[in-house]
Order: structure tokens, then C-alpha cells, then sequence
């Protein structure tokens, strides 16, 4: 890499990346570009394959075929310190929030620290006080500042997923990726939490690649949309100036079961967009 | 559609799925009786079942052997009468000596406890599917806890007597090594029942194997985990009675040295203060269990009853709201001193103390275990290789035989009462809430019974051997089976149970129909769980004087013949081992 700063380079790259399991194939030689700073939604029905292709990045799943690079490092051939150091550089949030139910808020956000401390931590004092002060900025920033003390399953799920974008923030990230963030959520807490992952990806520079389901979300939300189908990307394509009257025709053409119909259509009933799209 | 051309089709979908021809005229093609597929039978269900009536078989008589009838139960009740006249009163030891020991004893099975949790948390790692390195470690880890489970802690405690001093070191060792078993495999159980979710959160944002188990899977299974050593807890302050008959110090060894010297008022004293401590244990443990865990007193249990009527009385104020607006980051570094945190910390410190005191009390010889080293070798070579000594083989596998008669009897019996009791304890079968409470009353006060107490004082009090023995395990059998039955028919679905109802069913026909068939499996897990159980309880009842077995452990440990205890030992590892394994079969195959 020549100079990771440049505002232009490509901090994730998928070439043909393909993963099977067992029979079915979740992944089929999907590639993708993603430049530093970019906010980028992955679109998609449930088992499009969105969930494993994020998991790609991470360095949670091996690919069956094709290469991974993020932040310049070739994820695939990654394991032990390398890999653990590349994955504190790299933000992960959940659907399910996926915090220690049993831990306190403060705790759970100091989990993000554990990349860069060796050895294993068990209760607030084991963290040192930097640690603390650091997470205790990071509650702040999400607003949950008055909450660290409490139980982690106290809070309600908006607040948990604000604890769990804390504790990324904690991993002091360069690359945030989203799980179907708000799916779990009810609409006020989704809007809070999209919105406040959007300002803290501005604030910090940082480059998200976020799976969602909802289309006027993604069209709202993001600066790219990449659609995937049976593991397959089927639209890339930046959303200013993108209808949703659009995405649906693309997704309407390469629909070919009654089942991907109906859940285009009911999608399409939601936004009050004519039938006529399909 | 013709009729014709209706019924090859049938035949059709017949042939294919494997159903009947048509059988004869009374059938009309077609219907219903025709199309049905035929039941499968597999081999291994019917095998399965073959062996439930091979064991109901062998347990009655097994049961009939033994001899317990009523007529004779009511001939040697004269012998009790006698043996109160000839007793007088039940006598304690003076207050010093009793407080000494009772403290010894606690202190003793705290310790051992302790011991077992701490080497269980590697062990129940590895054996976990979630968590351990590789298969052969889990098989290891796994066939070490059996191991350890399989073995009696009185053959440890035997064996430890010998390397070390007489003192409080041996039944340490013996109840730590020997609670692994089960502590290990509950720990395996709860680290394998995580929300794998929060680990791979950790995973994924740069933590190591350790650091996944320390922040993912250790808050998660902690709760399960201290319910678990306090419960062992409980069963190894039971245990630890019949220690004492082989030179670990306490209580029990107290009661054996009154019985031996025929002082039968002290010796039913020091049992009525080992019983009354086993229930105040169970209190205290389920008080643990609230406070430092915030875990409601849910339980069936002594303890959780009690608890409950207390906390009745002082309705506790949950204090779960906002904290103090914080101002910022530098100001909230210290955690507050909130009532939770005060509570907590408290607990915290009593816990500590309370082991230091354990630790103390025992007045462990630390410098056994350096010195100890250089006798293995020597002890090692009087237990190998195992030998039957003067005795027949013949004789020791008649032992072996009425130990497990002793076993099948008991669970026989206790089965039979359970399933009423336990019914009727379970809120779903109950014909009235009174009904239920009563059962489910008499169930805690007869779990509060140590069996091997049980036993040795009908032993004392009634002058028979066996026949004492299988009553008093048939009873504390009642104890826990009755429970487990009762809360598996509680957990079953109750939609089936209504359709029935709503069908028009008596509470007897829903009972068969649909409470039954739902907890049948369960039943039948709980059944060879008891049998495991009892087996493991009657190889120790020879010990204090009710047949089978542990008789000649005892006579052959005390003689020194320490060959025939390998050989016994590997007996009661056999048929241990068998049960288990037969046990596991039968969950399978009736899934």
C-alpha cells in the first residue's frame, strides 16, 4: 500500500469471492470495492447472503474461493495476533446486540478493548483506568453515559445497541460493519441508532459497510448501494439521484420465484410506490 | 372419476409408500384402515423396550429376594422397641466438642467442594463442545469426569487415609477428587447452553480464545456455575458422614466411634445434629444462592420455602432505576456505592471469610504433599494387582449381586411411590391445590433426609441389615425422583392436555393420554438416573452394615488387603459404568 491516508485508496477489496456450505452457495464469486471513508449499504432479502459476506471481512468465515483484502491485509491467509490485531481495526455490529447479558454497560463496552491488551480480563478493575476513562467517553458519545453501572439486559434494545456501537468505538475502529443493525428495533430507536451511526462514521472518518433489508432506509442512509441476491451482487451503484421505483425494477428483473415477487411487492406496498414499478 | 380408476390409484400411492394391499372383502378399498402406512417398529426400540421389562423383572426379584414384607418389618419392630428400652435417652456431646466438629465438618466439605470446582473449570472447558480445542481432548476430559464420578469417594478417601495422616487432608482430597464428575460435566453443560452471541462479539472485535472465555462464557455461565458448587455442596456434606467410618475426621467419625463403643444415645445424637446441619446447609446455600446471585428463591427445596416465607414478610425493593445524571466521563470512573454494590460487596467478604475459615479449621498438614511423594510408589504397589485374596470368587460376586439387588429393589420402590407422589405433586395432575401442596411438602421433608443417616439408624434401630438398607434408599430415592417427576410433568405442554379436556376427558384419561406420553422420557431418563444413583449409594451401605459390597470394602480396607479394594473397586467401575451406558442408550433410542 502506498500511502493508506489518500483519501481515494480501497480499504476493502472482494475478488470473486465465493463460499460454500455444504451444498448450498451462500456466496457465488461476488466482488466488491470499497474506498476509505464510503458509507456503503448491502442490500438484500434474508439469505441473499449479506450476514456472510460481512462476516467475510472480519475474518469470521474462510472463503471457499477468492481473495479478501482489508486495510491492506490479505484476510484469508490471517490467523492468530495478525488476525486478532486486524479485527480490533475493524467494528462489528450485530442484529442481536450481542452484548454479556450479566455485565455491566461499562464492562461489556471495555470488552472492545481486549485486542490490545494481553492476557484475560474479568471485572472493571482488570482494565486499567485509561481503558475506563476511554469507555466512559465512548457511553458518553452514544449518550448512555448515566447507565454504565447498570446491568447490560436492564437497558432497553436501542440503548443495548448503542452500548455495542460504543464498544466498537472502543476497538478504535477504522472500518464499522452493520449486521442488519436495526432489524431487532422498534422504528423511533432504529432512526436514533442509523442516524447515530452515520454521524459517527462522519465525525471519524470512518468507512461502513452495512446490510439492511429496507430499501428506503438504504436509499436515505447510504452513499452506495451494492444488492445482492443468491449470494450474487446484482446492483452497485451510488444512491443520488436512485428512486426506489428503480432498485425495485432492478431487483423485479431478476426475481425468478413467486416468493422473491411477493416480498418485492410487499416492500413496495410499505413505501406506497404504484404497482406499475414492478 | 370411476371407481376403478379411483382405486388404482390408490393401490398406486399404496405401492409407494409401502402400505398394505387390500386385504379382504370386509375392507372396502380405499378406506381409511387400508391407506394407513404401517407402524415401524425399529430393532432398537424393541430391544430398548425388552430390556426396561428385563430390568422391571430383575428388580422384582430382586425385591422379593431381599425379603422385605410387612409381617417381618412388623416382627423386628419388637427389636426396636427393645432397643429404646436398652438406649434410654438420646444423648449430645458437650457444646465445645460438638461446635469443633460440626465446624470441622462444614469446613471439610467446603474445602473438598472448592477443590473439585477449581480443577473442574479446565476439565469442563475442554469437555465442552463449544469450547474445547479438539475431540480428543473432549474425550479425555470426558472420561476423566466419568472416572472420577464412577469411583466412590470413600475408595479415594480409603486410599488418601493410607498416604496421608489421619486428619482432614484425605477427605479433601477425596470429596475434591471425586465431585469432579459431576461438577464438571454441569459446568460443560451451562458453558454449552451459552448465547454463543456475546463470544463472537468478543471474537470479532480481537479477542483470543482465553479472552472469549473470560468475558463471553464465564459471565454467562456464572450464575449456573455457583448453583452448581453450592448444591454439590449440599451432597457432600451428606456424603461426608460415611467418611467418618473410614478415618476422615468430623462428625461422622464421631457417630461411628458412639456406635462402636455401643453408646447408641450419643451416636443417634451426632446423627440428629448431621441431620439438622444438612437441612441448615440447604437453608443457607439457598440463601447464597439469592443474595449473591439475585437469583428469586424459585426452588422446590427446604431452603427456598423458607426463604420465601421471610421474604414475604420484607417485600424487597428493586433498585434497578437511572443513577444520578452523570456529568462526565472523569466524574463516573468511580463506580457508585449503590445498595446493590454495598450488598454485594458484603456477600463478597462473608464468602472470603468463610473459606479462609474452612481452609483454617482443617489445619491442612501442607507438608504432606511434599513429603507424600516418596510413598506413592510403595502404596501404589499394595493396591496392584487386584486379587480376590482369601475370599471366593464366588462369594464377592454374590456381594456384587446383592449390591445391585439392593440398587433395583430400592429404585423399584421408589418408583412406585413417585409416580403417585410426584403426580400428585405436579400442578397440572393435582385434582386440588391442597393436594399439591402436601405432596410437594412431604417431598422437601423427605429430600431432607440423608439417606446414609437414614440407614444407619434403622440399621441400629431395627437389627436388620439389607432389608433396612433398601428401605432407607428407597426413601431418599422418593425424595428426589418424586420432584424430578413432578417438575417434568409440570414442563409438559399444556395444549394437548386441553384438547383432551375439551374432548371430553376425565383428569384420569388427560393424565394417561396426554400428561404420560409427554414425560415418558423424561421418566424413563429420571428411572436410570435413580438407579445410577442407588447403585453408587449400595455399593457404600455395606459399610455401615447393610449387606452387599461395601461390607468387604470395609473389611478389606481395614485389614490392609488392599488388593481385594482394587479388585472391588473395578467391580463397582463396571457396573457403574455399564448403568451409565445403558442409561445413555435408552435416552437415545426413546427421543
Amino acid at each position: 500500500m502506498t500511502n493508506p491516508q489518500t483519501p481515494t485508496d480501497t480499504v476493502i477489496t472482494l475478488s470473486s469471492v465465493t463460499k460454500r456450505f455444504g451444498a448450498t452457495t451462500a456466496l457465488n464469486g461476488v466482488s466488491i470495492e470499497v474506498e476509505r471513508g464510503e458509507i456503503v449499504v448491502l442490500l438484500g432479502l434474508s439469505g441473499s447472503g449479506k450476514s456472510t459476506l460481512l462476516r467475510h471481512v472480519d475474518g469470521l468465515e474462510q472463503p471457499t474461493d477468492g481473495s479478501i483484502k482489508v486495510l491492506g491485509e490479505n484476510v484469508a491467509g490471517l490467523s492468530g495476533r495478525p488476525l486478532r490485531t486486524l479485527r480490533s481495526k475493524v467494528g462489528f455490529i450485530f442484529q442481536q446486540f450481542e452484548l454479556v447479558p450479566s455485565l455491566s454497560v461499562l464492562e461489556n463496552v471495555l470488552t472492545g478493548a481486549l485486542a490490545t491488551l494481553r492476557g484475560p480480563r474479568l471485572g472493571l478493575w482488570s482494565y486499567g483506568r485509561a481503558n475506563k476513562l476511554a469507555a466512559l467517553g465512548h457511553l458518553d458519545r452514544v449518550g448512555l453515559l448515566d447507565r454504565a453501572y447498570q446491568r447490560a439486559d436492564t437497558l432497553s434494545g436501542g440503548q443495548q445497541q448503542r452500548v455495542a456501537i460504543a464498544r466498537a468505538l472502543m476497538q478504535n475502529p477504522e472500518i464499522l460493519l452493520a449486521d442488519e443493525p436495526v432489524a431487532s428495533l422498534d422504528p423511533e430507536s432504529s432512526d436514533q441508532v442509523m442516524a447515530l451511526i452515520r454521524e459517527i462514521a462522519l465525525d471519524r472518518g470512518l468507512t461502513v459497510l452495512c446490510s439492511l433489508h429496507q430499501v428506503d432506509l438504504a436509499l436515505s442512509w447510504a452513499d452506495r448501494i451494492v444488492g445482492l441476491r443468491h449470494g450474487e451482487v446484482v446492483l452497485d451503484t451510488p444512491t443520488v439521484g436512485l428512486t426506489k421505483a428503480q432498485v425495485m425494477e432492478i431487483y423485479g428483473r431478476v426475481a425468478t420465484t413467486t416468493s422473491e415477487l411477493q416480498a418485492i411487492e410487499a416492500e413496495l406496498l410499505v413505501g406506497s410506490i404504484p404497482d406499475s414499478a414492478r | 372419476m370411476s371407481t376403478a380408476t379411483r382405486t388404482s390409484a390408490v393401490r398406486r400411492a399404496g405401492s409407494r409408500s409401502g402400505a398394505r394391499e387390500p386385504s379382504g372383502p370386509q375392507t372396502p378399498p380405499g378406506s381409511a384402515a387400508v391407506r394407513a402406512p404401517r407402524r415401524r417398529i425399529s430393532p432398537e426400540r424393541v430391544a430398548a423396550a425388552l430390556t426396561l421389562v428385563a430390568l422391571l423383572a430383575a428388580s422384582i426379584v430382586a425385591l422379593n429376594s431381599i425379603g422385605i414384607d410387612p409381617a417381618k418389618m412388623a416382627r423386628s419392630w419388637s427389636n426396636a422397641e427393645r432397643f429404646f428400652g436398652r438406649v434410654g435417652a438420646i444423648t449430645f456431646p458437650e457444646p465445645g466438642e460438638l461446635l469443633y466438629f460440626t465446624a470441622l465438618t462444614v469446613g471439610l466439605v467446603i474445602c473438598g467442594t472448592l477443590l473439585a470446582a477449581v480443577i473442574s473449570v479446565p476439565v469442563a472447558y475442554l469437555a465442552a463442545s463449544n469450547t474445547t480445542p479438539g475431540n480428543g481432548w473432549r474425550a479425555f476430559a470426558r472420561f476423566f469426569g466419568v472416572l472420577t464420578r464412577s469411583i466412590p469417594d470413600v475408595v479415594f478417601a480409603m486410599v488418601f487415609v493410607l498416604i496421608f495422616s489421619l486428619g482432614a487432608l484425605p477427605g479433601i482430597l477425596a470429596i475434591g477428587i471425586h465431585s469432579i464428575g459431576m461438577i464438571s460435566k454441569m459446568f460443560a453443560d451451562a458453558i454449552e447452553q451459552i448465547d454463543e452471541g456475546p463470544r463472537l462479539a468478543i471474537r470479532a472485535g480481537g479477542g483470543s480464545k482465553l479472552q472469549e472465555f473470560t468475558a463471553g462464557v464465564l459471565p454467562q455461565v456464572m450464575p449456573s456455575w455457583v448453583a452448581t458448587v453450592l448444591h454439590r455442596n449440599d451432597i457432600n456434606l451428606r456424603g461426608s458422614v460415611i467418611l467418618g467410618y473410614i478415618g476422615v475426621v468430623g462428625l461422622g467419625m464421631q457417630m461411628s466411634f458412639a456406635f462402636k463403643s455401643l453408646d447408641y444415645g450419643l451416636g443417634l445424637g451426632y446423627a440428629v445434629v448431621i441431620f439438622v446441619l444438612c437441612v441448615a446447609m440447604e437453608v443457607v446455600s439457598s440463601a447464597v444462592r439469592a443474595a449473591m446471585l439475585g437469583i428469586q428463591p424459585t426452588g422446590r427445596g427446604l431452603g427456598d420455602r423458607m426463604l420465601r416465607g421471610l421474604r414475604r414478610i420484607r417485600p424487597g425493593s428493586e433498585r434497578l432505576g437511572v443513577q444520578a445524571a452523570a456529568a462526565s466521563p472523569a466524574a463516573m470512573l468511580r463506580r457508585p456505592w449503590n445498595g446493590e454494590r454495598v450488598r454485594n460487596t458484603v456477600w463478597g467478604w462473608i464468602a472470603a471469610a468463610v473459606v479462609v475459615g474452612s481452609i483454617l479449621i482443617c489445619d491442612i498438614q501442607w507438608g504432606d504433599f511434599i513429603t507424600v511423594w516418596a510413598k506413592v510408589p510403595e502404596i501404589a504397589a499394595q493396591f496392584w494387582p487386584p486379587s480376590f485374596g482369601s475370599y471366593d470368587a464366588s462369594a464377592m460376586f454374590e456381594a456384587m449381586g446383592e449390591t445391585i439387588s439392593i440398587a433395583l429393589a430400592a429404585t423399584l420402590l421408589t418408583v412406585i411411590v413417585s409416580i403417585v407422589v410426584g403426580s400428585l405433586a405436579a400442578r397440572n395432575v393435582a385434582p386440588t391445590r391442597g393436594v399439591r401442596a402436601g405432596m410437594r411438602l412431604l417431598l422437601v421433608v423427605v429430600r431432607g433426609i440423608p439417606e446414609i443417616i437414614l440407614a444407619i439408624v434403622l440399621i441400629v434401630i431395627s437389627g436388620l441389615g439389607t432389608q433396612a438398607g433398601t428401605i432407607a434408599l428407597a426413601i431418599g430415592g422418593v425424595g428426589l425422583l418424586g420432584k424430578l417427576l413432578a417438575d417434568s410433568f409440570e414442563e409438559v405442554k399444556a395444549g394437548p392436555e386441553r384438547a383432551l379436556t375439551a374432548a371430553g376427558a376425565s383428569r384420569l384419561q388427560v393424565y394417561a393420554g396426554a400428561t404420560v406420553p409427554q414425560g415418558l422420557r423424561a421418566m424413563i431418563g429420571h428411572t436410570f438416573y435413580m438407579i445410577d444413583c442407588n447403585i453408587r449409594s449400595a455399593t457404600l451401605l455395606g459399610i455401615v452394615g447393610a449387606g452387599g459390597v461395601g461390607y468387604y470394602l470395609l473389611n478389606a480396607s481395614q485389614g490392609s488387603h488392599y488388593g481385594i479394594v482394587t479388585a472391588i473397586v473395578l467391580m463397582i467401575l463396571v457396573t457403574v459404568l455399564l448403568v451409565e451406558g445403558l442409561a445413555i442408550w435408552m435416552r437415545r433410542v426413546f427421543r
